[in-house]
């Protein structure tokens, strides 16, 4: 009678294994080819393709880029989206769901749309850029394609309805009462804030702003379009080496190596936290 | 004391009404961020002009030429999509459905391993997939003169890679809370196993269900890495077609139909509005992980 669980597992569990196993082997695999040109690949197994990337400030570079605008969109998602999911959590009525559906709904249209929505709300002659002249806060129209701003505004829209419903499930475990005990014993809102919001949500908020920077380091289509071949990320280079250099081997290298690259950054930052609990830096 | 609490507070909101207006105004500026570009989108394509001046916001000249101008290839495109949308997200349940069973009530030793196995996909950039599954074809088709790239098959190996994730995350989560008691009962009155299953627990673990396959459509339905990378030039999907579309020539007649998509996809949320309410589509999004 128990052993049926374990029995239904197999098949779900053999599929994505298999496929999962299978093509990441066989992409790790062809990171060790030296590319001959026109899609094809040496036979013998060598680390050339890695030497290439260490060795080349601009592969270098791409990374480097590729953890800086995901930092910053990490950043500036958590600022817009812990506000926001703090307001539907704490919300009484049905709107709070309404709210929360609004963004969920904005998360489900492809990026691909939005961005033609961000190309024309900051055209030359959009509505933001003439508002703006007109207020005198810039003296030339802010240009959305083509640089790391309007890359970072691209992953925000990639990444703030993810950021919002999953600090809504952080928020939403804190409960109510202690808020308003605190304020019973007069502390101010911004005490509140500091001294009970923030610390008690300070696990699920670091884990949350983990996968949104992982979510951003892998982001492809925001960047492709709004950096408009100006800014480059991994997931950018990747594409453009593969389709329109034929380069496998170099292809499945530095997919390797954004993958690598995720995995380190958040082993670290893990650690970091680990280390900062133990010398009771913050209190997780 | 209820009462009394909520006079204190009241009092205080008061005294601090000034950073609470801040709090309010930042959290609409979110708001008009994130939904703008699809208001834009959409009164954009009524916009009717000529073709060098043809996008603005808000439109002056309304008219609905530019539906009528909506080129095959987007149609072929979106029901490329929808199918492929429609079919991944159902064999997603299917595999997603046993895969949450096993893992919420088996009891076997490396379950986090098997869990974080099954869930794997969802942290892998969706680039690097598209990439490893297309080596992957190439292999395959070295081996044996099948070549999956390009076609149907392939495709959908591929979204329904990525789609199992979200339903064996939503159903864990309905799982989790499933009173095994009423499975028990059913069993105790000389219901079959199967019969316990269809009756009593598939209609429990159905919102969560609906909520993943919802998420498993709606991710292969807006991808386009992976289906940029398997897919050749005439037979490509919604999204990547629009890709292209930018990078090349601009046709203001996408504006169009991406209204149709917007609506579309607002269609969908308020069908799975009705069919599991509001409250079960988001809770079990939140515990994705």
């Amino acid at each position: 009678m128990k052993a049926r669980w374990e029995l239904i597992l197999i098949p779900p569990l053999l599929v994505s294994v298999l496929l999962m196993v299978t093509s990441q082997v066989i992409f790790l695999r062809s990171s060790f080819y030296r590319d001959l040109g026109y899609g094809g690949s040496g036979t013998e197994f060598e680390l050339v393709n890695y030497f290439k990337f260490f060795n080349d400030t601009f592969y270098l570079k791409v990374l480097w880029n590729t953890v800086e605008v995901s930092f910053f969109a990490m950043v500036f998602t958590l600022m817009f989206a812990f506000p926001i999911a703090y307001l539907i959590a704490r919300m009484r009525s049905k709107w709070g769901m309404v709210l929360l559906a609004g963004i969920v709904m904005s998360t489900f249209i492809t990026i691909v749309i939005k961005v033609f929505g961000l190309y024309i709300m900051f055209s030359r002659e959009g509505v933001i850029n003439q508002t703006l002249l007109f207020l005198g806060i810039i003296d030339q129209p802010f240009a959305i394609i083509g640089n790391e701003g309007g890359v970072v505004v691209g992953l925000m829209h990639f990444t703030l309805g993810f950021g919002v419903v999953l600090l809504f499930s952080v928020v939403q475990t804190i409960p109510r009462s202690l808020e308003e005990a605190a304020q019973i014993f007069g502390a101010s809102r911004w005490r509140v804030w500091r001294r009970i919001i923030i610390p008690l949500s300070l696990p699920g908020l670091i884990a949350g702003a983990l996968m949104l920077f992982n979510m951003c380091m892998g982001a492809f289509t925001a960047v492709a379009l709004l950096g408009g071949g100006r800014v480059y990320t991994l997931p950018v280079l990747i594409q453009r080496v593969v389709i329109m250099e034929a380069k496998y081997g170099m292809g499945g290298t530095l997919s390797a190596v954004l993958l690598f690259s995720v995995l380190l950054i958040n082993i670290l930052s893990l650690f970091l936290l680990w280390n900062m609990r133990k010398q009771r830096m913050i209190v997780v | 004391m209820r009462r009394r609490s909520s006079i204190i507070l009241l009092s205080k909101t008061k005294m601090s009404s000034m950073p609470r207006y801040i709090f309010y105004i930042w959290c609409s500026l979110a708001y008009v961020f994130l939904l703008s570009p699809l208001v834009i989108v959409a009164g954009a394509s009524l916009h009717r002009g000529s073709r060098y001046t043809v996008v603005q916001f808000p439109p002056t000249e309304l008219s609905l030429y530019w539906y009528t101008q909506i080129p095959e290839a987007h149609w072929e495109a979106l029901s490329l999509s929808f199918g492929l949308g429609f079919l991944s997200a159902f064999l997603a349940c299917c595999l997603g459905i046993p895969a949450a069973l096993g893992l919420v009530r088996s009891r076997i030793k490396c379950k986090a391993l098997i869990s974080s196995l099954i869930r794997a996909p969802m942290q892998i950039p969706t680039i690097v997939t598209g990439l490893a599954f297309l080596q992957m074809y190439y292999l395959f088709g070295d081996l044996t003169g099948l070549y999956a790239h390009g076609t149907f098959v392939g495709l959908l190996l591929a979204h329904l890679f990525v789609g199992i994730p979200y339903v064996v995350g939503t159903v864990v989560a309905v799982l989790q809370r499933f009173d095994n008691r009423l499975e028990e009962a059913a069993l105790s009155l000389g219901a079959s196993r199967w019969r316990t299953f269809r009756r009593v627990t598939l209609p429990v673990i159905m919102p969560g269900v609906y909520a993943g396959g919802l998420y498993a459509f709606m991710v292969s339905f807006g991808d386009v890495p992976i289906s940029m990378l398997l897919s050749v030039p005439g037979y490509v999907t919604y999204p990547v077609e629009l890709f292209y579309g930018m990078e090349n020539d601009f046709n203001p007649a996408v504006l169009a139909s991406s209204t149709i998509v917007i609506f579309l996809s607002l269609g969908i949320m308020l069908v799975m509005q009705r069919l599991i309410g509001l409250e079960n589509l988001l809770r079990s999004d939140g515990n994705r992980n």
